[in-house]
This record gives C-alpha cells, structure tokens and sequence, in this order.
C-alpha cells in the first residue's frame, strides 16, 4: 500500500510521516476548540494557510480538504 | 649534530625554524616542492621540516568499495587511500630522505591528540621507527619567547597515552564509517544501478539524528491560537509599554473580557521593585565558545571560525585555538601581553584601564584541557594587513581577553506592577549602573537601557491603547552550525578538533541544507532505515561511552585493543543484519536518491504554466545542458532557456526582482560566484546587452 499524498511506502491510508502528522492535527483540533469556537473544517483550511504549520501537516490537511469536498461533489 | 624537528604545516615551520635560528634567518631549502629549513642552534644544524597535517591514514587491508564487512586495518600513506592526495608522495619521500642524515628528532607538531598521531606515524613510518627516540616540543603559542623556551625544555619522549588513544579514535572511525557508509551505498547501488556515495559513521549518524527528530517536530507541528494583551501607560506625558500579568491567554473569550475589563480605567501603582544584579565578565574562550559567539556576531560556521583561528595561531597572534580550557594561567604573563597589545591605538586606553591595577587575576570558565590554556593574544600585533574576517576574530579575542580582567558589570532592573481593575500590568525598566567589563566588550554588546521616570505607590497612572492581539505557538528553531555544535558539545560526542568538520560533511552529502538546516528527503531516509534495521549506530549513548573510552586511554585506565575489541563486537552482528536486508535498505534509500537528485536540478517554479517546475535538463542529442519545464513531457509548457555550459549551475532560491522569474546560480572554477535571471528577455539585462 502506498501513502495517498507522496506515494511513499504505507500500512493505512498514510505513510509514516503523514500518520505522525495526521495524529498532530486530530490533537491540535483539541486545542483549537478549547481556545475558540471552530469547525473541523474551518480548523482545517486554517492551518492549512499558516505559516507555522509544519510542511506534512499542511499536506495532510490540504488532502483531508479536497477528500472531503470530493465527497460532497459525489 | 643534525637534528630533524618535524612541525606540522609549512607556515609553523617557517616560524619554529626563525625562532631557533641564532641569528632569526634560516635557510629555506627545498626537495622538489617541500620546503624545509637549516637553522643553526649553537653547535646543532637543526633541519626544520614540515607535515602537511596527515600524511598517513587508516585504511582497509580490502580496498574493493563493494566488500563488507571488513575488520583488518593498517596505516597507509594517504597517497595509496584517498583521491586527490598525489602530493602526499612527494612529501613523505622528502622527510624520509632528511630523516636518514639526522643523528636526532624532535616532534614539534600541535601538542594535542591529532598533533601526536600524526607525528607518531611520521616517525614510525617515513622516518623508520624513531618514535620511540624522539623527543618532544611543547607550546600553546607560535610567538619566538615560548618556541625557545620550549626548545630548551624538551621533554624526553612524545605523549604515548595521547597517540594511543589518537590510534583508536581514526581506527574506530574507519571500522564504523567505512563499513556503515559501505554497506548502505552498496544497498542503494544494487538495488537501483546507479552509484551514490552515502556516509554515515560513529558521530555523524547521532548528530544527523538530532537534525531528523528536530526536522520531524517541525514538520509535524500544529500551530494552537493564543491571545496577547497589549497596553501603553502614560506618565508624565511619556508613554510605556506595558506587559499583562500573563503573556498568553488561552482563549478569545477570556481576552475579550480583559480589554474590556481595563479600557478606559485608570491604573494604580502597588508596587515598585528595584533590583541590582551584578553580572561577572564571560569566561575566555575555548574553541566551542568562539566558534558560538563568531556564529551570533558575525556568521561565521563554526569551521569558519575554526579555520580563521588556525591562520592567526600560525601568525603567532593568538595562541592555539584547539582547546576545551577557559582558565588562563599566570605564566602567560598577563601583564606583558596587556602592554604589548596597547601598542595597538585601539586597545591603548583599555590596557591602561588595566595594568593601572596592582595586580591582576583573571576570571575562568569550568572548562579544563592538560595541555593549553585558554584562547588568547600572545600580545604580538599583526605583521601584515588581516583580512576582515582575521580582523573581527582577533578583535574578539582580544577584547575577550581583556574582559577576563574587568569588573562585574552592575544593572538595575525595576519592574512597576500596576493594578487596573482587578488586573495586574508590569512596566519594566532596566539600566546600567556600572559598565564594568562591559566597557572592553562594547562592540559586541547590544542591549539599550529604558529609563522610567520617578515613580511611588500609590500613584495614579492613565492606561491606554489596550487591546487583544491573535498569535499563534510557533515550531521550535532549527539547528544552526553553531547550535548544532552546542548540542554535540552537550550530547559528548565528537571533539573540539573533528566537531565542525562532521558537521559540513553532513552538508556536503546533501543530508542538510541551508544556514538554518533543513533535512533533506535523502537524511530524512538515512536516518528511517538506520533507525530500522540498526538503532545502535545511531544511539548516542554507545558513542559517548566510546569517547569516553578513549579519555580513559588517554589516562591509561582502559587499552586501546580492548576498546577496538569492543567496538567491533558491537558492530559485527549489525552489520551481518545489514547485509541481509540489504535488498529492502537499498529500495528504501534509492527513492530518497532519486528526488535528491532531481531536487538539486530543480531551479525553481515555471512562471510561464504556473504548474510546472524550471530543470536543468541535458539534451541527448546535443549533450548541452539548457532549462525546460517539467510541463513539457505532458504537452502543456515548451518553455526554455539556455544556460552556460561551463561551471556549476544550481538554484539560487531567489526569483528575479525585475521580471519574476527564477535565478540561478553560476560557480566557475576560481571565480566568485555570480547570481543571473534565467529569462534572456529580462529587463534587468538590457543594461548588461549594451
């Protein structure tokens, strides 16, 4: 199984890089919600146009963006 | 009587044979391009002969790149090991030729574990076995008073226990590097057909992983909002920043209600907090310090610093840079340096602020070496125009020098805590009460004071501007040379003498790029498939337990052999698993080739498709090189651009301020490096075409 955003070898959906980087962005949600009221998906377009956020967070978020707005395409 | 003084690099020798000289002028000679010198000495010729750092190597007793593992080592001349050592031949058959016609030998290289080893392979191998009768100079600076001193105290033999464990430490790094760096190149090499050279070894495998685990922290970091409060106080008709008691709110909600909470209101003073700190003047420099404190004043990486040191150690203007000591001992003679250097215009009125004291002592860091002191100016001033790097650094030493002798500098610091409605503000001031060592260090120095007014209890304060601003917590900073030098130092692996140089190779591999460094895809896998199938040779603590080691050998309370013996236990069973992964390693690091590769002929975005990427591509037909978009192959951008076909072209990372495209940069051979637009048509160059 490959990784769906860089191809890189993988167990699940995810490489191990973008995993890591997945399992950052589910607690960063909590965080953002005790600071202020926001949407999974509001939280995702956010960090994924911060400059802070780190390069293989924006990628997973960036991906969860588009599967989400395929998804609602179909 | 002839005796044959081996010195390390051509310009110590000059210097060594002048100083021994009876009347300060040698005579330079030469064997093909090796200089040597006859100095008479009293009744003694003494041949005065130059290294060229090391002329021999450890090497494999296999030389066929593609075998491992491999155990047997042996000393070799660098010439028969290493590419782009021909001249070494020339060098050692000179010192072989003077070496017959000398009754006597005397090992004047630096007095430390390098300066032993190789002085001690030298005069086993080059000179037929005179290591045992040689005898030993010992300096810590270059300048004529201490080589004669030097010369008239010789000790009897070289430092043993320093070249045992100088031994050990260049044949632990070749079983480690040579085997390691092996097997994976081969790895890659099986598996894909093309050849990369990838290293790894006992210290430069934990340092990248330092780099890896910091890179994977940025990478992965999720940025969380926060809230500061921001607020100015009026006094006197001066306004003030003030600070909110908390530097982070947690949550909009709360922030909201804090401005709303003080807008408007008036403050009142509860307490006014005035305190002095003494601060004592910064320990002298040992090399780990310099190379830190160049870093953050100049720039300068630490082998910059480390190189820059080395040209003023040979110029006899400073002593030898290579040392963990922060003490200066007092037979250095503070007070005769200190007037020699106010010879100098600029350090005249400072070393008068000094030696007008009875007497002088300086302050000292913890660190401690056997065999020098502390860095600092011999007092000597220089006898040629320094370059301006050579300038700063010099300055800094002397100016770090004479700091050693000051005073503690005194500050006071107030912090004003200011109550408004229910929450408390700070107001900070802060100045400078007495300068004390800082008078000597004031180039370097950068902080202002900030004066308050007058200022009591009780006292009523307008409050203005309060406000909510939105931050965000940011990644942690990447390692920089100099703070990637501190973690090593901290970590104990590596040394003072090998720390900076592990470092550049990690950049020259391609692991690392950048002033603030960044792993590339190539270190980010190196250090996955290490992690893998061989932890153990990245784990920091089995090479600091090996340096530790090697410390004992220096003291003589472990054998060299027993420590090799160990180490190649420890390695034997890994490389045996590495060898039988060796197909999967290879698949995993070939991909991380690949994209390395095309990473470095990635010159930047196409601006003409806004999708594609500008490459440096080389034509089959042709065989010129030229930029194309990688758009092309799909039909959807035929754009190009031609390019030089001499020297190296790589990335700029820039974009052209005139017209937006990407930038190259353009290395040819002895020449300074240019940074051109690729766009012929850029508006930029019309000046150029006239």
């Amino acid at each position: 199984m490959s990784c769906r955003i860089c191809g890189r070898r993988a167990k699940s959906e995810f490489c191990k890089r973008h995993e890591e980087a997945y399992k950052s962005i589910l607690e960063g949600y909590r965080e953002w919600r005790e600071a202020m009221s926001i949407s999974w998906r509001e939280y995702l377009e956010e960090i994924a146009k911060n400059p802070y956020s780190g390069k293989w967070v924006k990628d997973v978020a960036s991906y969860l963006l588009a599967k989400s707005a395929a998804e609602e395409k179909r | 009587m002839k005796i044959l003084l081996l010195c390390e690099k051509p310009s110590a020798a000059k210097r060594i044979a002048k100083a021994l000289d009876d009347n300060g002028d040698p005579i330079e000679k030469r064997i093909g391009s090796v200089p040597y010198y006859e100095s008479k000495n009293g009744d003694r010729l003494l041949i005065v002969v130059p290294a060229l750092g090391h002329l021999y190597t450890v090497a494999p007793k296999i030389r066929n790149r593609n075998v491992y593992p491999v155990f047997d080592f042996e000393w070799v001349p660098r010439y028969e090991a290493e590419r782009n050592a021909g001249n070494i031949k020339e060098w050692i058959d000179a010192i072989s030729k003077l070496s017959r016609e000398a009754d006597e030998f005397i090992l004047a290289t630096d007095y430390d574990i390098e300066g032993a080893t190789l002085g001690y392979t030298i005069l086993k191998y080059a000179c037929g076995g005179k290591e045992e009768e040689a005898k030993r100079m010992k300096f810590s600076t270059l300048t004529d008073s201490e080589l004669k001193q030097s010369y008239k105290e010789l000790l009897d033999h070289i430092e043993f226990p320093m070249v045992e464990a100088g031994i050990c430490r260049h044949m632990l790094d070749a079983i480690y590097g040579i085997n390691l760096s092996r097997a994976m190149t081969v790895a890659a090499k099986r598996w894909s057909g093309k050849y990369k050279t990838l290293s790894t070894g006992r210290v430069q495998g934990p340092t990248l992983k330092f780099l890896v685990e910091r890179e994977i922290e940025i990478n992965c970091f999720v940025p969380v909002p926060f809230w500061r409060i921001d607020a100015e106080v009026e006094i006197n008709g001066e306004t003030f920043k003030i600070e909110y008691e908390r530097s982070v709110i947690k949550s909009l909600r709360e922030a909201r209600s804090i401005v709303e909470d003080c807008s408007g209101r008036n403050g009142r003073i509860v307490d006014v907090n005035v305190r002095e700190l003494h601060q004592s003047p910064p320990a002298p420099f040992d090399l780990g310090t310099l190379q830190r404190e160049a870093y953050s004043l100049f720039k300068y990486t630490p082998r910059r610093t480390a190189e820059i040191a080395e040209r003023l150690y040979l110029e006899a203007l400073i002593s030898y840079p290579r040392t963990s000591s922060q003490k200066l001992p007092k037979s250095i003679n503070y007070r005769a340096i200190l007037e020699s250097l106010g010879r100098d215009a600029k350090y005249k009125r400072l070393t008068e602020l000094l030696l007008g004291r009875e007497s002088l002592t300086p302050v000292e860091g913890k660190g401690y070496d056997p065999a020098h002191p502390a860095i600092y100016p011999t007092g000597n001033l220089p006898e040629r125009e320094l370059s301006q790097p050579e300038r700063r650094l010099w300055d800094l030493i002397v100016r770090r020098f004479m700091v050693a002798f000051g005073e503690p500098a005194v500050k006071q610091s107030i912090k004003v805590l200011i109550d408004v409605n229910g929450h408390t503000f700070y107001l900070r001031g802060r100045r400078i009460l007495r300068e004390g060592w800082m008078i000597f260090y004031r180039p370097f120095l950068r902080a202002e004071d900030v004066i308050l007014p007058p200022l009591k209890v009780g006292q009523t304060v307008k409050i203005k501007n309060v406000s909510w601003k939105q931050d965000f917590t940011k990644p942690p900073s990447r390692y920089n040379p100099s703070s990637l030098l501190k973690k090593m130092e901290d970590e104990g692996i590596g040394t003072k003498a090998t720390r900076a140089d592990i470092i550049d190779t990690l950049y020259t591999r391609g692991y690392v790029s950048g002033d603030r460094a960044t792993v590339s895809e190539l270190g980010l896998d190196i250090i996955e498939v290490l992690s893998k199938y061989c932890p153990e040779v990245i784990s920091v603590e089995f090479t600091r337990d090996l340096e530790r080691s090697m410390e004992n050998i220096k003291s003589g309370s472990e054998r060299r052999e027993d420590v090799i013996d160990r180490a190649v236990r420890h390695l034997k069973p890994i490389l045996l698993r590495l060898k039988e992964s060796e197909r999967l390693i290879g698949e995993e690091l070939s991909e991380a080739i690949r994209k390395t590769l095309l990473n470095r002929r990635i010159i930047g975005d196409c601006p003409v498709c806004g999708s594609g990427k500008l490459i440096i591509i080389r034509s089959r037909r042709t065989g010129k090189r030229f930029i194309g978009c990688t758009n092309f192959f799909k039909h959807q951008c035929n754009v190009s651009f031609p390019l030089p076909q001499k020297g190296t072209v790589s990335s700029a990372n820039k974009i052209c301020s005139k017209c937006g495209f990407p930038m190259i940069r353009l290395k040819l051979k002895g020449k300074r490096p240019l940074t051109l637009c690729v766009n012929p048509k850029c508006p930029g160059k019309d000046g150029m075409a006239k």
